[in-house]
């Protein structure tokens, strides 16, 4: 059971920073939430009392959207929901609405931010490897004197292992610059113990695109998650792709390239099998969206692996 | 605390309350309006019977801190037929007989309804991905999808509204006719109470100490600091037992709290009864008890030898209940067989999991009688048991049933009512007791683990001489129902099937694991899982039809079983013809099959999983129609 003596709801930046300061080291914040009230149960953190709860989900600047030319600027407590509700988004970070129909279940995703499953750091989390892929950089802000001071880092290296960001005392998430990925496929593959509700033993994302008769991959991104502390980016496939022709071939090629992927304390075998059929399948699925030809994609191929 | 002014529109009122920033939007809903049709089940966002809108987006509000509802417009289950009226949903669920127990109901139609908003065209596969959020272990679901795809043909006008009414029954015949539940509008609308919804002026609300340890003696128990704290009104430990205490199905072998030593993680020590939960949480905390462990045994089979730790004096060799059957000479049997083929089987232990957390509600009425109100598939045996615990006449102790939210056999324990009904006694006061999630899996029983060696003596043609069946299961730390268990085990495990030479042995045997009891089948599972898959491993071994051996080895119409009942009747004939031709089953051995089977790729088999139907590019192109 999670109590709290306060819960606050800053609706700007500063009434948060200025709560923040007024409780400084007595607050937790929060936004979805969806975690955090687990979180707090047995075989977990059992019953916990946090003085001070401060939900940033409200206020307007983490939660603008705005996708510009080659950029996607997405506020942190943007619901995974939102993927799915708005096209230009969909467009802009192919593999996104995928992972969205895969996080959680249709009430949860429409809870959950963003901001959140980034800061959790889970190794398996859904969303993060998909921003990874989008190169995201974190916008980090804190309140230094009268003044908001601004910093940003890498998604990939902010962070850091399990559970572990380059987050400083004070400092918030307020959002994510992305690269915008308009014309590519894209493709989220994750597998569990089920389908809704299931932390992803193994999930992918993947966006391609190709060129103009869908025969040469221009250019592909790929990020891993679920089988190594931190997601990772697959830079060496994409390496390999990069205008290459696109045949079941090159498929099965990357798949194959000894990456030692899976760092995973429990079932390496297993998870091994299912990157191996993911990376396949992720790159057929990214590619048919991105206008694959026929002939680079033979039914005999996606009948094996999709 | 801080309280906070709450402003919201609940199901079309405007409400200006008072909240606590502890509360979830759950706790507000149901304990400060008294809209109990939203239920809680597991308290963590997995299983959605607590699913509401907030501002028309569903969300689970079990997740959600109350003040996240500043503002906003919530609509709970009760929203949906304020009048009474069912929804075109709720109907389709009432006649679809979607609604068993109801308890993850009143989350099915909210998501349902959700779905049908989201695309009212919504084919099965998006209408199961829509309702993924949302658990429900009575129905296996589809019939709760044919309700939804029944409400959806309807709005759409593709079927009349007709189709919601009963099917005739006017001729008075009622067998193999479908007939809706009359218990069906309660649960869809969420009117029906649980105990875990009922409230009592001036209740007290319970919560428990649970044992850290498998096996350890109880040094002390000191909770004086705990009845010291303001809004507690009482703490029981077994010292407050004034009769004997003991309950159990067949042996009264388990005190009400731990008595002397704890015997398996989980087990109840004390229990507080407080003015509100969060102090009765508290109050837990305050309780010093002082173990000395003591060695514990885990495995069933380290158990039974010489020298294990003893779990219970009375039962020196850790056996609950050894059942054995003897049919003819099992050992000319084997000598007389063709082929002899020996196999381990094992399962492992199943928490229920229903989807109504254990619940119950005691208070002591104006003429002195004990009442318990819960969900207990064993009433009438717990209020003879519970009389003698709290030494009263039995007509000053009653057992209320209360809606069971499922049980599946795991709600036949008396495991909490003791606790409940000596609150009550020690305060004068109504006290109720809802276990969450975790507590339901950690302290209540499982299905009994089990390991089998199974010996089958056939001949070439595929008649059976002679079958020996030695079953071990972890009975964990108290009897319960494990007896019976164990019988039943013994006297189905070697299945329909005529047997001359017979040899059974099942034993249910004390651990300081979770304790094991009743579950559906009540022991016949494991065993009968050993002997169906043996008779595939002996059909391949002789090269036969696994329905062929079956029906070689058949008993019919006027067979004596294993234990000498005459059975008028015996279907497993017709309903093996039924299975065969319903699975589409393609004859021969079980290895001639192989990647090559032809008994698969057909359209009622089913695709592998997968996500997403919703983009497909035509799912909602059939309003155009």
């Amino acid at each position: 059971m999670l109590t709290c003596d306060e819960y606050i709801t800053p609706v700007s930046l500063a009434e948060a920073f200025a709560a923040m300061a007024r409780h400084q080291g007595r607050y937790r914040i929060v936004a979805g939430c969806t975690d955090t009230l687990p979180w707090a149960r047995e075989g977990r953190a059992g019953d916990v009392a946090v003085p001070v709860l401060i939900d940033v989900a409200r206020i307007p600047e983490l939660n603008e959207c705005q996708v510009g030319d080659g950029r996607v600027r997405l506020g942190a407590a943007t619901p995974v929901q939102r993927f799915l509700d708005n096209p230009a988004l969909g467009r802009a970070m192919p593999a996104l609405p995928r992972c969205a129909v895969w996080f959680a279940d249709d009430q949860i995703r429409a809870q959950a931010t963003i901001g959140g499953n980034v800061v959790n750091a889970s190794p398996a989390a859904d969303v993060t490897p998909c921003l990874v892929a989008h190169d995201a950089i974190v916008e980090l802000a804190s309140r230094q004197g009268d003044k908001v001071h601004k910093r940003s880092v890498k998604l990939a290296d902010f962070i850091v292992g399990p559970g572990q960001t380059k987050l400083r005392d004070g400092e918030l998430v307020t959002g994510f610059d992305c690269d915008a990925l308009p014309g590519f496929g894209g493709s989220f593959e994750k597998v569990g113990h089920r389908r809704s509700l299931v932390i992803s033993v193994v999930c992918l994302a993947v966006a391609v695109r190709l060129d103009r008769d869908g025969s040469t991959v221009e250019d592909a991104r790929l990020a891993i998650a679920g089988v190594c502390p931190v997601p990772r980016r697959l830079r060496e496939i994409e390496e390999r792709l990069r205008g290459q022709r696109l045949t079941g071939a090159l498929l099965e090629q990357v798949a194959d390239l000894p990456l030692d992927l899976v760092q995973s304390r429990s079932r390496q075998d297993y998870r091994r099998d299912v990157v191996r059929g993911f990376l396949v399948r992720g790159l057929i699925a990214a590619a048919k969206r991105a206008g694959a030809s026929p002939e680079a994609l033979p039914p005999a191929l996606e009948a094996a692996y999709v | 605390m801080s309280e906070f002014r709450l402003e919201a529109v609940v199901n079309g009122r405007k409400i200006r309350r008072t909240a606590k920033p502890s509360q979830r939007l759950l706790d507000f809903l149901r304990d400060d309006l008294n809209l109990t049709g939203n239920k809680e089940g597991c308290g963590a966002g997995e299983c959605g019977t607590c699913s509401v809108f907030v501002d028309g987006v569903l969300m689970k509000s079990c997740l959600l801190p109350v003040a996240k509802a500043q503002g906003a417009r919530i609509d709970s289950i009760e929203s949906l037929a304020p009048t009474g009226e069912l929804t075109v949903l709720q109907k389709a669920f009432h006649k679809a007989g979607a609604s068993q127990c109801g308890y993850c109901i009143p989350g099915m139609v909210m998501a349902a309804t959700a779905a049908l908003r989201a695309n009212p065209f919504a084919d099965r596969e998006e209408i199961k991905e829509r309702l993924g959020g949302n658990i429900c272990r009575c129905t296996g679901y589809q019939k709760i999808f044919d309700a939804v795809e029944l409400a959806r043909d309807v709005q759409n006008g593709r079927l009349p509204a007709t189709a919601l009414l009963e099917t005739d029954t006017t001729d008075g015949e009622v067998i193999g006719r479908n007939v809706r539940r009359i218990d069906a509008p309660g649960k869809v609308s969420g009117r029906l109470k649980y105990a875990g919804d009922m409230t009592m002026p001036g209740m007290l609300h319970v919560q428990v100490l649970r044992s850290p340890h498998p096996h350890a003696r109880i040094v002390s128990i000191d909770t004086s600091a705990a009845e010291a704290m303001e809004g507690v009104e009482a703490v029981i430990t077994s010292k407050d037992v004034p009769g004997q205490d003991g309950f159990g199905v067949f042996v009264h072998d388990q005190p009400v709290m731990a008595r002397d030593k704890v015997r398996y993680v989980g087990e109840a020590v004390a229990a507080v009864a407080a003015e509100d939960l969060a102090t009765a949480r508290r109050a837990l905390g305050a309780i010093k008890v002082v173990y000395a462990p003591l060695p514990a045994v885990f495995d069933p089979v380290e158990a039974m030898r010489v020298g294990a730790p003893v779990v219970h004096d009375y039962a020196p060799d850790n056996i609950t209940k050894h059942i054995p059957i003897r049919v003819g000479d099992v050992d000319a049997g084997f000598a007389a067989s063709d082929l002899v083929v020996e196999e381990h089987y094992s399962t492992q232990a199943i928490e229920h999991a229903y989807l109504e957390p254990e619940a119950g509600l005691a208070y002591v009425d104006h003429d002195d009688v004990v009442t318990v109100v819960s969900p207990s598939q064993n009433i009438t045996h717990h209020r003879h048991m519970l009389a003698r615990i709290v030494a009263r006449p039995v007509s000053k102790v009653r057992f209320i049933m209360s809606p069971v939210g499922g049980g599946f056999g795991g709600k036949e324990d008396m495991i909490y009512q003791g606790m409940l009904a000596l609150l009550a006694m020690k305060t004068m006061r109504p006290v109720r007791l809802v276990f969450t999630r975790e507590e339901s899996i950690v302290a209540t029983a499982k299905r009994h683990p089990s390991r089998t060696t199974l010996r089958m003596g056939v001949m070439a043609d595929g008649r059976i001489r002679a079958v020996s069946l030695r079953m071990i299961c972890d009975g964990g730390a108290y009897g319960l129902s494990t007896e019976g268990v164990m019988r039943k085990a013994a006297i189905l495990g070697a299945g329909p099937y005529v047997i001359p030479n017979l040899r059974v042995d099942t034993y249910g045997i004390y651990t300081n694991n979770t304790p094991s009891g009743a579950f559906r089948s009540f022991g016949a599972l494991q065993t009968q899982f050993a002997t169906e898959s043996h008779l595939d491993i002996v059909a391949e071994r002789l090269g036969l039809d696994p329905f062929e051996i079956r029906r070689i080895n058949a008993m019919r119409d006027g067979a004596s079983t294993h234990t000498r009942q005459t059975l008028g009747s015996v279907s497993l004939l017709r309903a093996l013809d039924a299975a065969e031709q319903a699975s589409g089953w393609e004859p021969g051995a079980p290895n001639v099959r192989g990647l090559a089977r032809g008994d698969l790729g057909h359209d009622d088999v089913r695709p592998p999983v997968s996500l997403g139907t919703r983009f497909a590019p035509d799912s909602k192109q059939e309003a155009a129609e």
